[in-house]
């Protein structure tokens, strides 16, 4: 399948609530200098930039990577963007990673980011909605994930109780998480009693609202050694999608990332996810999102996702850890969590985790998403 | 490492026109991916995946490509979003198809700018702290522009006349793009400023319009069709942000795209057989022939008057019909019917075509492609 | 190019939309002490460490030499038209302040088009009433043709710098409804009957909205067919909170309804009569059969549905 790809290097911002000191065009910047360190290059050894953030709404600037080009230092660099709403980090990281895997370059940086508190982000949300039909009625995404939710919670069983252990999980790897701003340990008490809003959802199933910025240099296997012994190498990768209203959409299965996963696990000769799988990273805007992908990943049967999550395998020291670097639940800077996704990943097979190491990880799965829970994507790393 | 070679295949497109009030986005997308199969002997079944180019801000909607999956044919399959002109999800295309993972890709774009006021889809791409409160956006980029190449090359408002008048007409031969009545000299000059010197005739017009085209694989470019149009260059390059800082006079990301592409291409020497530029004003339609090559520095004009060796924007190129985000595209379209049927256009032999789309404020980002038969 | 629904020719007046929300926009170290002291009649740019350049106004990143690092300067408030021309907002002009390296644009105030020359030496105007957080504290440049050439300078007690911009967008839209939606709208405001198109897959079930293609397949949909007015709740949450551009005040029942004869969703409300959270959440589930119940609007959207009640089994 063409030339092999490797992630060579990682940076990410701390993330925050909100960043006052720095534009968008800061933040990328703080993300990309990372990222150059870590790979032990600079911008000359950069071919191509591929940028990727959330809708042009959430911050008022059109065609943003226009603007950011100049504090990435990419002048007169190829240079694009790629956008997919959530999963738009990875997007932007596949699209590069084809632009090397055929040859038209050796090295591409990727950066991801969304400053949120720019701008109102529910509203900016529910205009995803077709203008003539739903947009009324919309609640962001929120209404209709928790719709979904409640539409699995009885015949898969994913509980408000499954998807609260979600949040205590999560919350409490993100401690460990240097680049997280939410650090707050909670039980499943307190998850269970906060507030509704739009239930099943409570408050703390519901990640925060950030400002951050990630980056990553991709590498040709030739020119990966300048930078890393150990790179991460995309062994598959794929993003797929469903039409937003198709005709009887199946709620209980994600159907675009059960083939994602499909494609990408043949790719990458994974044939038994839970066993194969040292750590996983997933997307999860909301806690009850983590059950489902547990069940469209073949972590588990449909309808074992709540016992799985109970039963401490996804926690860390479990044998499929999921989320060590807390996911979304600690920093959720939406154009950029996929390529966080990847990045913390990444960092685990690389063997240089700032989150909980995993010892030994050799095999690493990332998933994102987005849209109306119809655009999905999964990469196997490996090193 | 030998890459795989890419090829188009097919094209479709609707009508380019100043309005479609009769028809959603999705009918546009639609009509075109059911089109673009036909008679090549390819279903929308062998599809590997889909790139789509459009912009939220023209459509109006976060995310757009989400809502309109269904009606590209992405369903079940691969899809990604390029928010950029057309042909930087050709671009994105072809390096997948390039890397051996997939075969057959559909690329779409589509913008429908009559939806809109599109001056804000350019003064919402301005940075909002410095350049988009004094007003200055595209427009003032390419009057500054204008009044800079007129002035560096003496030349007058009456010779870029000259240049719409030609691709006008050029247009209305086509038949792809809805026109009523090709202007005159003296009807581009009466026009009224819209960013002195450029009068509103002087700029693209912008369209509606959606555009697919069909990307394959050797193999299957051989098995489907007699004269596949390969893609054997590409390369595109972005200039800074702020107009104001950019080298005057030049457009050197254009400059730099088009090196990258022939570089790849192996062309020691720019003679293609035809040429399809995108341009925002007819003042940079001339500086873009000039950044590829195909005309000395200010003779961008002249050869708007006088085809020599290459062929240029038989299809009208841009200047008649700018659906913004699907411009590009459309170019690599046009390109690709006359390197494949070159009768229709009363071409010899074309062997090779040079395209070129761009976008932002001023022109800040340029991709090129060559292609050959 | 378009096939032909099997509908007459409707014109409707293109939907009005519009994407208007608030903002508030972080400039960043140096745009925020330019946006600081230009209220001050200061103006203020970067001086870059390594490449010596120096843009006015202030960058965070030199657009010459990609360096960050840099020392805010105060400028003179004199300089060169480098480049003008006149569009809808006016006569803008290319600046170079004395001192810097690179233009930028700005208003020209008190002169016609004509009376400009590449070379001219300007002035800053300054605006008369403060513009909060707004290059607009300069109001623009005049001609000032004598006017010297000055020096920059470091800037001594700088303000502190803004660190929040207030803005907004206001976008407007006119969609077209095409001949699907525009059938589909016209029966709904004049005969009150929903309409989708039958799905290419020989049921005869409807999409709704209906389309040209169907989502799955991309198969031409089929003919017009009716479906029902009642339906069933396939998934369902409560809305708590509220959001800015909410319509509806929480807490209220959101729902993804199937009518009976369709095979796609629609979202809409369930009604509760004396709504609690605990009654609602044991009341509406999937599964649940609904009816719509008609508001007195006719205005052609699914709106003119005022919401969904619970049909007792």
């Amino acid at each position: 399948m063409g030339r092999h790809v490797g992630i060579v290097g990682v940076g990410q911002t701390h993330h925050a609530r909100r960043r006052t000191d720095v534009s968008q065009a800061g933040l990328v910047r703080e993300a990309v200098n990372r990222a150059l360190a870590d790979a032990k290059l600079t911008m000359d050894d950069i071919d191509a930039v591929v940028v990727a953030t959330g809708p042009v709404l959430f911050a008022a600037v059109n065609q943003p990577e226009k603007w950011v080009a100049d504090a990435i230092g990419a002048h007169l660099k190829p240079l694009v963007r790629i956008t997919s709403g959530g999963g738009t980090g990875f997007a932007g990281a596949l699209g590069a990673y084809y632009q090397i895997a055929s040859g038209q370059h050796d090295r591409v940086l990727v950066v991801a980011y969304d400053k949120l508190s720019e701008g109102a982000l529910q509203y900016s949300i529910s205009t995803l909605y077709d203008p003539f039909w739903g947009r009324e009625f919309a609640v962001g995404i929120m209404g209709f994930s928790a719709a979904y939710w409640r539409a699995r919670m009885d015949p898969l069983g994913h509980t408000e109780e499954a998807a609260a252990m979600v949040a205590v999980k999560n919350r409490k790897h993100a401690m460990s998480n240097p680049y997280a701003h939410v650090k707050k340990e909670v039980t499943v008490e307190e998850v269970m009693s906060s507030k509704e809003l739009a239930w099943p959802i409570k408050l703390l199933d519901v990640p925060p609202i950030s400002d951050g910025a990630a980056a990553v240099v991709l590498s040709c296997e030739s020119k990966a050694k300048e930078s890393t012994d150990r790179p991460a190498w995309i062994t598959g990768m794929g993003y797929f999608c469903e039409a937003d209203n198709p005709p009887d959409r199946n709620m209980l299965l994600s159907e675009p990332l059960a083939l994602a996963a499909r494609r990408v696990y043949r790719a990458a000769g994974i044939t038994n996810p839970r066993r194969q799988f040292d750590v996983v990273e997933v997307q999860e805007p909301y806690t009850c999102f983590e059950l489902s992908y547990y069940e469209s990943l073949g972590l588990c049967e449909p309808g074992g996702a709540a016992e799985l999550v109970a039963s401490g395998a996804t926690s860390a020291g479990g044998d499929i850890p999921v989320n060590l670097s807390g996911g979304c639940m600690g920093a959720n800077p939406i154009g950029a969590v996929g390529l966080i996704r990847l990045i913390e990943a990444a960092t685990q097979v690389m063997g240089k985790s700032e989150c909980i190491q995993v010892p030994n990880a050799k095999c690493a799965l990332a998933q994102t998403g987005g849209g109306w829970a119809n655009l999905r994507g999964v990469a196997v790393l490996q090193a | 490492m030998k890459a795989n070679k890419v090829a188009v295949v097919s094209s479709a497109q609707v009508e380019l026109r100043p309005r479609w009030g009769g028809a959603q986005h999705i009918d546009l997308i639609s009509a075109v991916v059911s089109s673009v199969f036909k008679g090549i002997g390819l279903t929308l079944d062998d599809v590997d995946f889909i790139i789509d180019s459009g912009s939220d801000v023209l459509d109006g909607r976060s995310i757009s490509n989400c809502g309109f999956l269904g009606a590209m044919g992405a369903h079940h399959k691969e899809e990604s979003r390029v928010e950029e002109d057309g042909l930087w999800a050709a671009s994105y295309g072809a390096v997948k198809i390039a890397s051996g993972a997939a075969d057959v890709g559909l690329i779409i774009a589509y913008s429908k700018p009559s939806e809109s006021n599109v001056n804000e889809f350019y003064s919402t791409q301005v940075e909002p702290f410095y350049q988009r409160p004094v007003g200055f956006e595209h427009l003032a980029a390419s009057g500054i522009q204008a009044q800079r190449y007129l002035a560096d090359h003496a030349l007058s408002k009456e010779d870029m006349a000259k240049v719409v008048v030609k691709r006008w007409q050029d247009a209305a031969n086509n038949g792809r793009v809805q026109i009523d009545a090709v202007p005159t000299v003296e009807d581009v000059l009466a026009s009224g400023d819209i960013a002195k010197p450029l009068t509103q005739q002087m700029m693209s017009r912008k369209v509606d319009g959606a555009v697919a085209l069909l990307l394959v694989s050797e193999d299957i470019a051989r098995r489907v069709s007699k004269k596949p149009v390969w893609i054997t260059g590409m390369g595109d390059s972005i200039d800074r942000h702020a107009f104001s800082s950019r080298a005057s006079g030049t457009l050197e990301a254009c400059e730099r795209a088009a090196a990258a592409a022939y570089k790849k291409a192996g062309w020691t020497e720019v003679k293609p057989s035809v040429a399809e530029v995108s341009a925002s004003s007819a003042v940079t339609e001339c500086m873009v022939l000039e950044a590829l090559g195909l005309a000395a520095k200010g003779k961008g004009a002249k050869l708007a008057e006088q085809n020599s060796g290459t062929a240029i924007n038989l299809s009208g190129g841009a200047l008649p019909a700018d659906p913004i985000m699907a411009t590009g595209l459309v170019r690599l379209s046009e390109a690709y019917r006359q390197l494949s049927t070159p009768e229709i256009y009363g071409l010899e032999s074309p062997t090779s075509a040079v395209v070129h789309g761009a976008g932002g404020v001023g022109m800040q980002t340029h991709c090129v492609f060559t292609l050959e038969v | 190019m378009l096939a032909r629904p099997d509908t007459y020719a409707i014109d409707m007046e293109p939907l009005k939309s519009s994407l208007a929300m608030p903002y508030t926009l972080t400039p960043g170290r140096a745009a925020g002490a330019f946006l600081a002291e230009v209220a001050n009649r200061r103006i203020v740019g970067s001086k870059f460490k390594n490449s010596g350049k120096v843009t006015v106004p202030a960058q965070d990143f030199c657009p010459i030499s990609g360096d960050a690092e840099f020392d805010l300067i105060e400028a003179p408030a004199t300089g060169t038209l480098t480049a003008f021309t006149e569009t809808q907002f006016g006569l803008i002009g290319l600046v170079r302040i004395d001192g810097s390296d690179v233009d930028f644009p700005h208003q020209i105030l008190g002169a016609r088009y004509d009376d400009l020359n590449i070379g001219d030496r300007v002035e800053a105007v300054w605006s008369d009433e403060p513009v909060e957080t707004s290059i607009l504290n300069i109001a623009g440049f005049k001609l000032s043709p004598n006017a010297p050439v000055g020096q920059i300078k470091p800037l001594e007690n700088p303000a502190e710098q803004v660190e929040v911009v207030k803005y907004a967008i206001d976008l407007k839209y006119e969609h077209a409804f095409g001949p699907y939606y525009g059938r589909m709208f016209d029966e709904i405001k004049n005969n009150r009957r929903i309409m989708g198109v039958r799905v290419p897959d020989g049921s005869e079930s409807a999409y709704l909205p209906p389309r040209e293609t169907c989502d799955i397949t991309h198969k031409q949909t089929g003919t017009w067919v009716e479906v029902a007015h009642t339906g069933t709740v396939r998934a369902m949450s409560i809305i708590n909170f509220e959001f800015v551009g909410q319509k509806k005040k929480p807490p209220y029942v959101y729902a993804e309804i199937k009518l009976d004869g369709a095979s796609t969703r629609l979202i809409h409300n369930v009604y509760l009569p004396d709504f609690t959270m605990e009654k609602a959440k044991a009341m509406v589930k999937p599964g649940t059969r609904v009816r719509a119940v008609w508001s007195d609007k006719r205005t052609g959207s699914m709106d003119d549905i005022s919401h969904f009640e619970i049909i007792d089994q």
